[in-house]
This record gives C-alpha cells, structure tokens and sequence, in this order.
C-alpha cells in the first residue's frame, strides 16, 4: 500500500499529489530545497546529483510521514530504478582521466560511480540497516517496478520500503518519483 | 523450492563451469602483472582475458561475454529462452563503460546504458520481456539471485537466466588505484601481509526454476538477504553491521555444523577482510571454514557473486572446500578458520557472502539437495 | 606563506565541494579530519590528487597524509618545502 509519493524534476516538486513553491530551477533548486527542508546535513553538498536528488526526494517523503526518526531500524528497505545508471559521475569521472597530459583520477567521483550509492546515503542518513538495492531498466515501467517492489516483500524482516525511480542525465536533468510503500 | 538448473562460467581460466573448476582445484590463477596497458602509468595486476578479437563486430568485449555465458547455460538447460516465461537479469556495475573514452569509436555511445548492453543479449535470444539489471555495486551478484528467486517463488516467470560479468577497463583500474585499493602483486585474502585487491574480467550464469520437490543432488537457493551498513558508502562497518544482519537473516535457526563452509568476498584489502571477520564470528560462525576465490580470479565486481555461487557448488558436488589462493597467516582480529589448501567436506550446505560500497552487503544459503 | 595558506583553502573547498565555506571559515590550525572539517577517507585521497594536480608532489604512501592533512598550516608548510610547481 502506497503512503506517501514524491515527484521532482528540474522545475516541479510534488508531495503526495501537491505542488510545492520553488524558487528556481536545475540544480540550483536542489540546493534550495536542501536548505528550506533539511538544512542539517551538510554531506548533501558533496553528493552527485544522483544522491542529491534521491535525498531530497526521501527527506520530503519522510518529513511527510512526519514524526521523524532517527533509531536505527532494519524493517525499511530502500530500492531504486532508473535508466541512466550513474551516468552523470561516469563521464565526469571519464573526463579526469581521458587526456593522458592531464591524468588525475578523481576518488571523490569514483566513489560515485556506482548508482546504488545514493540508496547507502539515505540508509546512512536515517540509520535503516535493512535491504539497499538499485536496479536498471532501460525505459521506465511502472509494472516492472511495482512488481519487484512488492517481491521484496518476501524478506519477512521488510515492512515498509523507500522505492520507486530517481533518474539523473547531467547536473540539470534529473527525475524522480518515489513512494513510501507498505506491507 | 528455488532449484539452479544449470550454470557456465567464462574467464581467463576456462569457458565452462567444469574447466573453471578444475583450473581452480589445482591452483591456477591468470593474475598477471600489467605494465603501461591501456596507457595507464601505474603497473597493476589483473585476471584479463584476450582482447583481440573485439575491435570490430557487432557486439562489445562485454556483451559477446554475456552472450556466451548465457548461451552455454541455457543450451544446457534446454529450455526456450524466447519464451516471455523466461526472464534475463543481468548483474554488472560498469557493463559498456569503456565506451565512454573518446578514442572508443566503434560502438554506438548509447550502449554505455545498462539497460542497452542487456538488451543486446535478449534480443540475441529473442526474448521478448525488458531484461532487469542489477547494479548494486560490488554485491550485485548474489543480490541478482535473490530478485530471480523472487520472480519464480512469486509466479512471474518459469525460469531466469541470471547473467553476472563486468569486463575491466582504464576507467575501474584507475579508479580502485586513486583509491590506493590495489595490490601490486597477487591478493593475499584474510593474509597479514594483504595489501589491497586486484581487479579481473568474468561472466557467469546461473539459471533457475521453481520446483515442488528436488532431488539430492539438485542446488537450491535456499534463502537471500540484503542489509545496508548505515554508516559509510566507500568504508566498511567497523562492526560488520550489514553482513552480520545480512548472514543472520539468512542462517534462520540453521545450525552452522550443517555449513560445509562461507564463501567470503575476501578481496584481500586491509578494511573488507577484518570487517568480514567480525561480522562472521558475530554470526556465530567462527567454527566453519571460510575461504576466498579472489586469489584466482581477482574481484570480478558483477560478476563475483555468481562465479563464485557456481564455483562454491561444485566444490561441494566434489567434497571438496577449495584452497584461498594466497592466504598463509591469519591477518585479522577475529578467529577464522581460513582455508590454505583443498580439505574434504561431506557437508551440503555453504553461504556466500558480499559486501559493496553504498554500505550494502549481501549473504545467500544455498543446499544441496534442500536443508536436510 | 600567508598567500599560500589562502590559495589551498579555496583549492581545498574546490576538491572538496565544501560548498558553504569561504576560505575565511576554515582556521589553518584546526584539524582537517575528524573534529575539525569532518573529512573522512575518500576526502583524504581527493586531498592527494589536488597536491599533485597544483603542486606537483607525490604522495606514495597514503598514510603519510595523516600527517601532513594535519592542518592547513601543516599542509601549506609542507607544500612550501616539497612543491614542484
């Protein structure tokens, strides 16, 4: 059962069906939006846009759950979709090593060059020790990700999961559209 | 129950799970020493197979990989892999990513997606259903199983070719090196003298089906789980948080005497090793063996997790616990009973265990025969 | 020295994406790791390349960063003595 559903691209924020006001757009709205509804965790800065936009995704969900927490808890899953992987951090990672002149590899974009690190941030971010994982399909399908959803599930210690789609192409575009779902 | 119905394994040791096996039982490894490859300043050592042949044609070094592997197993399975009760899942963190370099002028760039390579493999097979990928870094590939053993226990489809490979490339080996997480000789898993990992090319397959009744000499994927660390995406827990949860979940009220031994991830860098073995005595499981296959094959990444699911199982059909290639002394803080050399089992049980950066974590109980 | 100790701190928010800081918040005697900046691991050899990318010095061995990452003053100090560019 869906509880509560985010929706972000470059220029639309929507909780559970209603618009919020922005004041900009991209990448800059990330920025505001971290500052007007989180404010307190300032890893948010070094994240790629990948994480950042499936952070400030989870922390609007989760502010609309209310009653926020912070005890560790292993019952909630966080499982994502998308299409471009981590492709934003691929090519800016690529771009640091391409000319042999001017060779120095990035650790700090290697590290995010795996899509599903933005599923570790906000298990790290709200202490949920349960299931993290990160899927790829090539177009999104709702059924393909209802689908899995609901079969993750079957790990009798999962009740509630963070899922859903967070997609990011380059630093301006981006989507996501996640749900906080329940047994 | 779960049942694997066939397998394959291609690497630099051999392009079948048997040859593979038998390469490995007797100690051989393709690690080799690396100098100037792929313009890269720094030496490093991998497990690489030929790329000679990869210029031209039709598919990638990647996809012809997964094509293959796919292919031998579901030629072994003789089942119908156009048939929309046959689903493909793909495990893989990087796929095509080579294609980003600029002088990579042979393929199409959209390939690079994930979801592209896969595609290329189902429409091979003319399978009609949207390939799943599991990119979930290095644990992808037992997390890969555990989403084919959901499909089939939920009904969805007859059988999933589970597909794992990650072929290696200057983008991942400069990478682990600007993490200073390589060795620059041959892994030394759970070894004091381990200095870092070395990284190496595979593809792997495993196809499963659902069955009401198994047979003693048939595989089950008996049980799965994924936890998260919560607590760092790049350094392991310092409690072993996830692959302690992830290892308990799957044990049940399993008793470990029925485990012939864990499979660990055991990439031979000083923080996964000490952390596995915190999370293994943890669990409890202090008195089974434990080895590692990253002395043979390096970290295959996507790979991993099916290889070495495939090389467990035939270790145990041969009751066999197979040698962890470079390991002589025990190097961290929690007893391990660290395989040195091939011992004899009667047992029919093992897990395989995973741990990746994002904090995630992955264990998987496989039985032979089902828990008896 | 003074100048240099300005430079690296903006060239440290830079590496870092230390977004909110101006080379003014950071005090050059504070510690970079743990208490101070609260930079970890992965920060650290970011650090590494970002010497080597402006400066031309090589660190091998990862650990000797603990020492050096120390401050920015013991950063700038050892910079001063060991820069090539």
């Amino acid at each position: 059962m869906i509880r509560h559903q985010v929706y972000i691209s470059p220029n639309e924020v929507k909780v559970d069906g209603k618009a919020l006001t922005i004041k900009s757009c991209g990448s800059a709205m990330l920025t505001d939006l971290y500052r007007e509804h989180v404010g307190d965790y300032p890893k948010f800065f070094k994240m790629d846009t990948l994480s950042k936009v499936g952070f400030i995704a989870s922390e609007l969900l989760l502010n609309a759950e209310g009653d926020r927490s912070f005890d560790p808890r292993e019952d909630r899953a966080v499982i994502f979709f998308n299409r471009n992987a981590s492709l934003q951090d691929d090519t800016a990672y690529q771009a640091t090593i391409q000319d042999p002149e001017n060779f120095f590899p990035s650790p700090a974009i290697f590290v995010y060059t795996l899509p599903n690190i933005v599923t570790g941030e906000i298990a790290i971010r709200n202490k949920y020790f349960g299931e993290t994982s990160f899927m790829v399909i090539d177009s999104f399908d709702e059924k393909i990700i209802m689908r899995n959803l609901e079969n993750a599930f079957q790990d009798p210690i999962t009740k509630s999961i963070i899922g859903g789609w967070v997609d990011c192409s380059d630093e301006e575009h981006f989507e996501a559209n996640i749900f906080l779902m329940e047994k | 129950m779960i049942v694997c119905v066939s397998h394959n394994i291609i690497s630099p040791l051999g392009s079948t799970s048997a040859e593979n096996y038998a390469a490995v039982k007797s100690g051989k490894s393709a690690l080799r020493r690396y100098d100037g490859l792929w313009g890269l300043p720094e030496p490093f050592v991998a497990s690489l197979m030929n790329r000679d042949d990869d210029k031209n044609g039709r598919y990638t070094i990647f996809e012809k990989m997964i094509i293959e592997s796919a292919q031998k197993a579901i030629s072994d399975a003789n089942i119908d892999a156009a048939s929309d009760r046959v689903l493909f899942i793909l495990s893989t963190t990087k796929g095509n990513v080579f294609l980003l370099d600029k002088r990579e002028t042979g393929f199409p760039k959209e390939r690079v997606r994930l979801g592209m390579a896969a595609m290329q493999m189902t429409e091979y097979f003319h399978n009609p259903n949207t390939p799943l990928v599991v990119s979930n870094a290095c644990i992808s590939g037992v997390c890969a199983q555990i989403m084919a053993m959901r499909e089939l226990e939920a009904g969805n489809f007859d059988y999933v070719v589970t597909v794992g490979c990650d072929v290696q490339s200057a983008f991942i080996v400069s990478g682990f090196q600007s993490f200073k997480a390589l060795s620059p000789d041959e892994c030394k898993p759970f070894d004091a003298n381990r200095c870092g990992l070395n990284l190496g090319d595979a593809a792997a397959t495993i196809i499963y089906t659902k069955k009401d009744k198994v047979g003693d000499n048939e595989w089950v994927a008996y049980r799965g789980a994924i936890r998260n660390d919560a607590n760092h995406i790049s350094g392991p827990s310092r409690t072993g948080e996830g692959s302690y949860r992830a290892l308990m979940a799957v044990l049940g009220d399993l008793e470990p005497s029925k485990l012939a031994f864990v499979n660990a991830h055991g990439t031979a860098t000083p923080y996964n090793d000490e952390m596995e073995s915190i999370a293994i005595e943890r669990a409890g499981l202090s008195g089974v063996p434990v080895n590692s296959l990253k002395g043979y094959y390096g970290h295959t990444m996507g790979a991993a997790g099916v290889l070495e699911t495939i090389m467990s199982m035939q270790a145990v059909d041969d009751n066999n616990i197979l040698a962890t290639r470079g390991f002589e002394t025990l190097g961290v803080t929690h007893p391990l009973d660290v395989t040195n050399k091939n011992r004899s089992t009667e047992k029919h049980a093992f897990i395989k265990l995973l741990s990746g950066f994002g904090g995630c974590n992955a264990a998987l109980l496989m039985a032979k025969g089902g828990l008896r | 020295m003074d100048e240099l100790i300005y430079t690296l701190k903006q060239q440290i928010i830079e590496a870092l994406n230390l977004e909110d800081m101006k080379p003014e918040d950071i005090d050059e005697n504070a510690s970079l790791f743990g208490e101070g900046l609260g930079l970890d691991s992965i920060d650290a050899l970011e650090l590494i390349v970002m010497m080597e990318k402006n400066y031309g010095i090589k660190l091998q061995d990862p650990t000797q960063g603990k020492e050096i990452f120390r401050s920015v003053a013991v950063m700038a100090d050892f910079i001063a003595k060991n820069r090539k560019k």
